[in-house]
Order: C-alpha cells, then structure tokens, then sequence
C-alpha cells in the first residue's frame, strides 16, 4: 500500500491522523502478531460535558506534519522502551461528536504488564508533546481552545 | 524583469498559525515582510501587529518544516514556520 501524507508506518505498526471516524478494531487488529502474548487498545472518546458545561463537540487542530513526525517518534520510543512487538496510533482531527474516539492506541507485547504501561506512557506523551489542540464546541458554535499553561517543548518529539 | 527578481520588493515571510492563535490573529496564516532576521524578530513583529495574540504567542514555540526552532535561529522568506501554541491532544 502507498505511503499517504498523513501516515507513517513500518513493520511495527503505524500512525496516522484521520478527519473521519476512527476505525478501533482496525487499529488493534494493526498490531496483532504471533509474537504477541498482550494487546492493549486504549480509545480516548469526547465526553458530552467538561466540568459541569455542555460540549456540542470537540474540535480538533493540528500541525499534520510536525504531529505525524512526533507520534512516529513517540511510537518508535515506546516500541524500544517497553520492547513491543507493534505499535499503531490513530488520532482523529475536525469535529468529533460525544460519544466517538478522538484517539486509539494500541501496543502489543510479550506479556500483557508491557502493552498496559506502554499504552499509559503513549498517552501521557501524546498530551504533552504532539501539536493537536482540542477545543470545546458550545451549543451556539463558540469554540473554546485549550492551551495548558505549560508551554510545549521545543525539540520535543521529532 | 520578474517581479520576483525585484531587490525592492519586500520578500515575506509566511508563518501557520493555529488553534486559540488563528482567532488572535484572525487568520490561519500570518504575512511578515521580512528581509531576514531571526525566530525572536518574527515573534516580536507578530506580537506588535496582534497584540491580542501577545500572551499565547509568549508560550508558543516555533517549527520550521517538522522540527522545531530556537529563538535565536534565522528564519529566510519561503521558510515553512509554524506557530505552536501548548498543545491538548488525546
């Protein structure tokens, strides 16, 4: 299959980021492998409400390359460090209704402790590090970006 | 001769913007005129031009291309840069 600009996958597994909604099953069946003894898919889903306000959706906005870039290096850091089998990231951009994945990881491993810590470590990576912003869509269509105080770190990533 | 090859027109320079900065600045894209100069002169010239965009902009890092930039790193016109305010993905 053709290498497209907003993928980036090897024998290991693959990221990529997607305006349509994220097929789950399709990303943990990327890292199956008789090698593999745990597989962990972790879905990330928008919730209806933030602290007490309604959510119409959130909205997603990214620097695709430099978001690519970073979730390939993410992936390859956490295949070495937690010594996965394969390891696919799919993060969804645009509009994402209540209810639906904003982001899918899923590790495999070995034994199951790797794929579980890894998935977790992932995650923690991808909120601080990979340029995608969510902002929360009111009911009027007023969109609200979150930027958290901490800045993000040049060089981080890619 | 070409517009292009003009030495007395401005060149520019063309930063992205994103997320919370595309509403400060009213834009996905922000327009220098840049005859060189370094990521801390672009900050500064985008900071004076929108000053709403001030605070956000002082938290944000710059990428030229997929990778990031240091303030003290030239930046040329046809650059690819890219304002990156905090993120908030997942």
């Amino acid at each position: 299959m053709a290498s497209l600009a907003h993928e980036a996958r090897d024998t290991l597994g693959h990221v990529a980021c997607t305006r349509a909604p994220i097929d789950t099953a399709a990303v943990l069946a990327a890292v199956r492998h008789v090698a593999a003894g745990g597989n962990v898919l972790f879905v990330g889903t928008a919730r209806a409400t933030s602290d007490g306000v309604a959510t119409h959706a959130l909205h997603y906005d990214a620097h695709e390359p430099l978001a690519l870039a970073t979730l390939d290096a993410l992936r390859r850091e956490a295949i070495a460090r937690f010594d996965l089998v394969a390891c696919a990231i799919v993060h969804r951009l645009g509009s994402v209704p209540p209810g639906e994945a904003s982001v899918a990881v899923a590790t495999s491993a070995p034994h199951r402790a790797a794929a579980f810590a890894a998935a977790e470590w992932l995650m923690a990576a991808i909120k601080k590090d990979v340029p995608i912003w969510k902002a929360e869509e009111r009911p009027d269509g007023r969109r609200e970006w979150l930027h958290p105080e901490s800045a993000p770190r040049p060089g981080g990533g890619a | 001769m070409h517009p292009s090859d003009d030495p007395h027109r401005a060149a520019t320079l063309r930063i992205a913007v994103f997320a919370g900065m595309t509403e400060h600045v009213g834009s996905r894209v922000v327009e220098l005129p840049w005859s060189g100069g370094t990521v801390a002169d672009a900050r500064r010239l985008v900071a004076e031009r929108h000053p709403a965009a001030a605070p956000l902009l002082a938290r944000s890092a710059f990428a030229v291309g997929s990778r990031y930039v240091a303030d003290d790193d030239p930046l040329a016109a046809g650059d690819d840069v890219a304002i990156i305010p905090p993120v908030s993905g997942g």
